[in-house]
């Protein structure tokens, strides 16, 4: 484990990390993993009893919404 | 001749250059197996695809200022302007740092991950927010934490929770700080009621504390007793997603978001000044505009409807917010709308003040408006009709401005908690100001008003 983290802060990264930045990271890592463990079980519960589905994953601006994919790079192409 | 872009001197994978004009990005050797990562395992190829990162082609490798580095030339997509984090909207940055988020999630599933997080990675184009450092990204390695943790925080959930939480104008911290404000300084400002909010209790008041207890520690093995999964990896950027998206700014309700409904235009006047000056943007045909004071955009609508690249700037976040909500609703393309206070605008700064441009440098736009402005620089401000004509003449090739006499309502009101001291103000000294930087092409009075409207063309 330390060999992990005097990797992380070796000049091969250009941008310090943060001792303390990595470190919450792992208290975090078993926080919300925990939470999320929570979340997932209280929704089987929850479409157990009223048979729906969680609601949609919010917007994600990375999806490719097919309808309106433009593609700039063919675009720059003929210029 | 190609020259080096001062922004992108920190990162040791390539830099930005400029050669006749155009932007190139070098890819240095030492960057090969990260680039070639990026372009092979499809992540590239899904970002550019949503419109998520910016495109690029590849460019003749002797094009560079520093060949003997060069792995690869690649010539990005050509921004029409640049922009930065201190000129955004609450909206705008949340949707950069949603932008920035997804990307990490979606690099991640193609087995990379962001190596910064620098809100300066984001630029907006055709109304949306797009990254734009294809430099960003790097193999994931198993079991390590996110790198770019601390400045994502810094950078764009710090801003974000102050001007939510505490008050909008603390994203003029971000002029200050050029890697993002501090963390102890955010967890000091916020609120103590965010102790209570999970997201912001840890990204920024526990992590700030974090920073502090471990600042000159070295990491031993004894501290680090778990390991980041690439699950915790998922978990984190979704537990940041989740605090981002819940921060919101009440309605802003400021001095000129709600200037239309509450001043004396009548409907017809209005459409015969939108008239006028979409007749006098067509006279001069304009590849780029700039309004000075836009308020909501609906005077620069004249330009950036007909496909004209158009940089509308408020001093109001309020008016600010409202146009961004009209460019995403409509999906806007041309339309930029930008927070700038014109009496102090952008200046340069960062290393030997060249890392960001001030606002002059960012110019000259073909066209500056400045329509119902000139009251509030000359008599709001007492800015000198000269020296805000020589201001405007640095800025932009030609002028369409607008001169609101004193009798008009709006100088009235302005003059009514004040003494009088403009005896200068009236058209004739106006023109005579203004001639000394412009020849005046044209003029039109302004229907149903007293005002008049300029065209020029600077000397």
């Amino acid at each position: 484990m330390s060999q992990l983290f005097s990797f992380l802060m070796k000049p091969k990264q250009y941008l310090d990390p943060g001792a303390g930045s990595l470190i919450i990271q792992v208290i975090l890592g078993v926080l919300l993993g925990a939470g999320v463990a929570i979340r997932v079980f209280w929704k089987q519960i929850k479409s157990f009893f009223t048979g729906k589905k969680g609601a949609d994953a919010e917007f994600d601006p990375t999806e490719i919404e097919s309808s309106e994919v433009i593609d700039i790079t063919e675009d720059q192409k003929d210029k | 001749m190609a020259e080096k872009v001062s922004a992108s001197f920190r990162d040791p994978s390539g830099f930005m250059f400029k050669r006749d004009g155009e932007f190139y990005r070098q890819v240095n050797h030492s960057y090969k197996e990260d680039f070639d990562m990026l372009m092979s395992s499809g992540l590239y190829q899904h970002l550019s695809k949503a419109n998520a990162l910016i495109p690029h082609q590849e460019a003749e490798l002797d094009l560079s200022p520093i060949s003997d580095k060069a792995y690869k030339i690649i010539k990005p997509l050509q921004l029409d302007f640049i922009s930065y984090p201190y000129e955004w909207c609450f909206n705008q940055y949340k949707d950069a740092a949603i932008l920035t988020l997804s990307i990490a999630r979606r690099a991640l599933e193609y087995g990379m991950v962001l190596k910064d997080a620098s809100a300066y990675n984001i630029q907006f184009h055709e109304g949306r927010p797009i990254f734009i450092d294809t430099l960003s990204f790097e193999a994931y390695k198993e079991g390590l934490p996110w790198v770019a943790y601390k400045q994502f925080c810094q950078h764009f959930l710090a801003p974000l929770a102050l001007m939510a939480k505490t008050d909008i104008r603390l994203l003029a911290l971000m002029r200050n700080y050029i890697d993002g404000i501090p963390l102890d300084l955010a967890s000091a400002l916020l609120p103590k009621s965010t102790k209570l909010n999970f997201g912001l209790a840890t990204h920024i008041h526990i992590h700030a504390k974090s920073q502090q207890k471990y600042a000159d520690q070295k990491l031993s093995q004894k501290e680090l007793t778990g390991k980041v999964s690439k699950q915790a990896l998922y978990n984190l950027l979704d537990s940041l997603l989740t605090v981002v998206r819940s921060l919101k700014v009440k309605t802003i309700m400021t001095e000129w978001a709600d200037y239309y409904q509450d001043n004396n235009y009548t409907e017809s006047s209005f459409e015969a000044k939108r008239d006028l000056v979409a007749d006098f943007i067509k006279q001069i045909n304009p590849k780029t505009v700039w309004d000075l004071g836009g308020n909501t955009g609906e005077f620069s609508r004249c330009a950036s409807d007909l496909g004209i690249s158009t940089v509308s700037f408020d001093i109001d976040p309020g008016a600010v917010q409202q146009n961004y909500a009209i460019v995403k609703s409509k999906k806007e393309k041309f339309m930029l709308p930008l927070l700038m206070d014109l009496t102090n605008p952008s200046p340069s700064i960062g290393w030997h003040n060249q890392e960001r441009d001030s606002l002059k440098e960012r110019g000259p736009a073909d066209l500056i408006m400045a329509l119902a402005l000139i009251h509030h620089m000359a008599i709001a401000n007492n800015v000198p009709l000269r020296e805000v004509a020589r201001s405007f003449a640095e800025l932009g090739e030609h002028l369409l401005i607008e001169f609101v006499p004193k009798q008009d309502s709006q100088v009235v009101r302005l003059l009514s908690s004040r003494l009088d001291i403009f005896p200068d103000y009236n058209p004739g000294e106006f023109k005579e100001a203004f001639s000394e930087y412009y020849t005046i092409l044209d003029e039109k009075p302004v229907t149903g008003s007293e005002r008049t409207m300029y065209l020029m063309k600077r000397k």
